[in-house]
């Protein structure tokens, strides 16, 4: 009995280090956060404020509101269709029942978020837009292009090696000196590496990292449109967020493709054999057996992508330049400079419990909609 | 897995092109990288692509002007510091979690996973204000030196599974004949565990090296004077200041790069292999 005191106190000793470190400043600040955004705070704390800064971020609570109702009557509806009672035998009624849920959702959210985006901080929503956008045009491409790469590698008897340490080169270089190089080659001057490739094409020269306009509005302009809508310009990425986002891919592409190698190999070649024999094609074989198996693997890489998407800061402070405006702002941007530029811990500890709650919703929504379709064997 | 049949000729030629294409994307900002470092002003003003002559003193210069000098061993110093630090206290959490039996374990792990899911961009408001409550408090100065640049990036929960991962593989028989021999935990663990540890240590330090060369957030927070500023930083001001001079921008890039992918050549294999297994289910 003494001898088993005696291990708790030698394991929890040797945690101890590592586990305060973890607590103080990989787990406190979350509440910590919640804490300073209920007061005024600039250098030191001030007056208690309740949420004053919630409703200058988010906008009138009323609009809020509805937001909240509807997301709420979103997963309602889902529970109630995913009941596993009714899985089987739908009835009629239950499908109205669900159609009705979606219907004062889409209601209550149209009533909700125009308000919210009039009168909350246009710099959060700019931020979550961008983020969006960043997240859309950087995964999927990412992931696909590398789990082509991967399969081709894996089939490739040669040159495995070479090519492994050949595309994990620009995930290990460091991110100031890539980002500082992908800012010339992108840079708007008629020599850069971007507009002299665009030459080549046959294109006109573009501003690249300092274009605010939308690629969109850009196509649209050099195929002779000129009059666009301004939602042309709002509801699609700059010219500007395109080049990062072409920086991010070609970042991750390497290690997107190392890590998945690693997954192909781990699929047991028994699966393969019988697959042969059956006389399967080779599109069949990717779709049934390396897809299926692999997929633990995409799941784990789509996870660390979103997280790092949220991340994402180093390239895009380096990247940005006046000319893009906030197009390229990132909600993590917007924290730094609350707290770099404007001094104001308060209101950034705000907008950065706000992007906590997001992340939080969005990683538990991501688990419930893949993580069911991840096969992870018996 | 490459069977005698094979897929049809025409295919193994396209994904050959296709990784060759892939490789040389990878490649071409490094080589224009290298390019431009080497190119006079007016070079890179034009549209060259090799320079007419080597210059070498763009390094000299870039060096010097930007103080690079300094910021090299901040950085070099900061990166010690913390590789260490990493080290030594996520192998010592990693141990327990790996093969000891304590109430409480599974929770514990729990935690520091949990840890994983939360971005820097959240806590860096509140650590900020942490560090600066800790600077007022203490006898030693936090802010503009390197405890606030260190202590906070000292123990990571990626480190810790990834040790834990391996450590669960060593055989049982290790610590029987240790402990026949009469070492306790704490010898078990530096004089036996430790020296098995070779490849994953690597990995793992290597992971903490590149993030903490690429700080860049967190230093321009806590730092206000260069005494402590890490390169990620001086080549930050560097660029926002020198403007058009890219062929120094180049140089500057190149010096930053260096050290990173030195460490990375001497131990790629290690490294590629630890962050493979990252993937995988354990």
């Amino acid at each position: 009995m003494k001898n088993k005191g005696k291990e708790q106190l030698i394991a929890w000793g040797f945690m101890a280090p590592a586990l305060i470190v973890l607590a103080a400043f990989g787990l406190f600040p979350i509440g910590y956060a919640f804490y300073v955004s209920l007061h005024r705070w600039r250098i030191k704390q001030e007056a208690l404020i309740g949420l004053e800064h919630y409703v200058r971020a988010l906008g009138d609570p009323q609009f809020f509101a509805y937001f909240l109702l509807g997301l709420i009557s979103i997963w309602a509806a889902s529970r109630w269709f995913g009941r596993r009672r009714w899985r089987h035998r739908r009835s009629l009624v239950s499908v109205v029942v669900y159609a009705l849920l979606c219907a004062v959702a889409l209601w209550l959210m149209s009533l909700g978020l125009p308000g919210m985006l009039e009168s909350g901080d246009g710099r959060l929503y700019n931020g979550f837009k961008v983020t969006f956008f960043y997240a859309l045009g950087t995964i999927p491409v990412q992931l696909t292009v590398a789990m082509m790469l991967a399969c081709v590698l894996f089939n490739s008897w040669r040159g495995k090696g070479f090519f492994r340490v050949l595309f994990f080169l620009p995930y290990v270089t460091p991110v100031i000196a890539s980002a500082v190089v992908f800012r010339t080659i992108f840079s708007p001057h008629p020599s850069s590496l971007a507009n002299r490739f665009w030459a080549i094409l046959g294109m006109e020269e573009q501003r690249w990292l300092y274009e605010n306009k939308s690629v969109v509005f850009l196509a649209l302009e050099g195929l002779g449109v000129s009059s666009c809508p301004a939602w042309v310009n709002e509801w699609f990425p700059s010219l500007a967020l395109v080049s990062i986002i072409l920086y991010n891919i070609w970042v991750y592409i390497g290690y997107d493709t190392v890590i998945l190698l690693a997954g192909l190999s781990a699929i047991p070649a028994h699966y393969y054999e019988a697959a042969e024999i059956d006389g399967a094609g080779s599109w069949q074989v990717f779709r049934h057996i390396t897809l299926p198996l692999v997929s633990p693997t995409l799941f784990f890489l789509s996870m660390v992508a979103v997280i790092g998407t949220f991340k994402a800061f180093n390239h895009i402070y380096i990247m940005r330049t006046p000319g893009a405006r906030d197009t390229v702002d990132v909600l993590s941007i917007a924290i730094f400079d609350q707290l770099f530029e404007h001094h104001d811990a308060g209101y950034a500890a705000c907008l950065a419990f706000i992007l906590f709650v997001a992340i939080l919703a969005l990683t538990l929504l991501q688990n419930r909609a893949l993580g069911k379709r991840v096969f992870y064997g018996e | 897995m490459a069977s005698e049949k094979g897929p049809p000729k025409w295919t193994r030629w396209g994904s050959y092109a296709g990784l060759v294409l892939g490789g040389i994307a990878a490649c071409i900002p490094f080589v224009w990288m290298l390019l431009a470092s080497f190119m006079t002003r007016g070079e890179t003003l034009r549209k060259v692509f090799v320079p007419a002559e080597m210059q070498w003193e763009n390094y000299l210069l870039a060096w010097r002007e930007a103080d690079f000098g300094l910021y090299f061993e901040n950085s070099l110093i900061i990166a010690v510091v913390q590789v260490g630090g990493t080290l030594l206290f996520s192998l010592m959490a990693a141990y327990p979690l790996a093969r000891m039996q304590f109430r409480g374990r599974d929770a514990v792990f729990a935690c520091i996973l949990a840890t994983l899911m939360i971005p820097e961009t959240v806590t860096m408001v509140p650590n900020f204000l942490t560090i600066t409550w800790l600077h007022r408090q203490s006898p030693f100065a936090w802010l503009d030196s390197w405890p606030a640049l260190t202590v906070p990036f000292m123990a990571s929960a990626f480190c810790i599974f990834l040790l834990r991962q391996f450590l669960r593989a060593l055989p049982g028989d290790l610590w029987e004949a240790a402990r026949i021999d009469g070492a306790g935990h704490v010898r078990f663990l530096f004089q036996i565990v430790l020296p098995l540890c070779r490849a994953p240590l690597l990995t793992v330090g290597m992971f903490t090296f590149i993030g903490s060369w690429n700080a860049l957030a967190w230093p321009l927070l806590v730092t206000y004077t260069s005494k402590w500023r890490p390169i990620s930083v001086g080549l930050q001001q560097f660029v926002s200041e020198a403007g058009a001079e890219v062929h120094l921008q180049m140089a500057g890039a190149v010096i930053a790069t260096f050290p990173v992918l030195l460490a990375y050549f001497l131990i790629q294999r290690e490294f590629t292999e630890g962050i493979s297994m990252s993937g995988l289910k354990g």
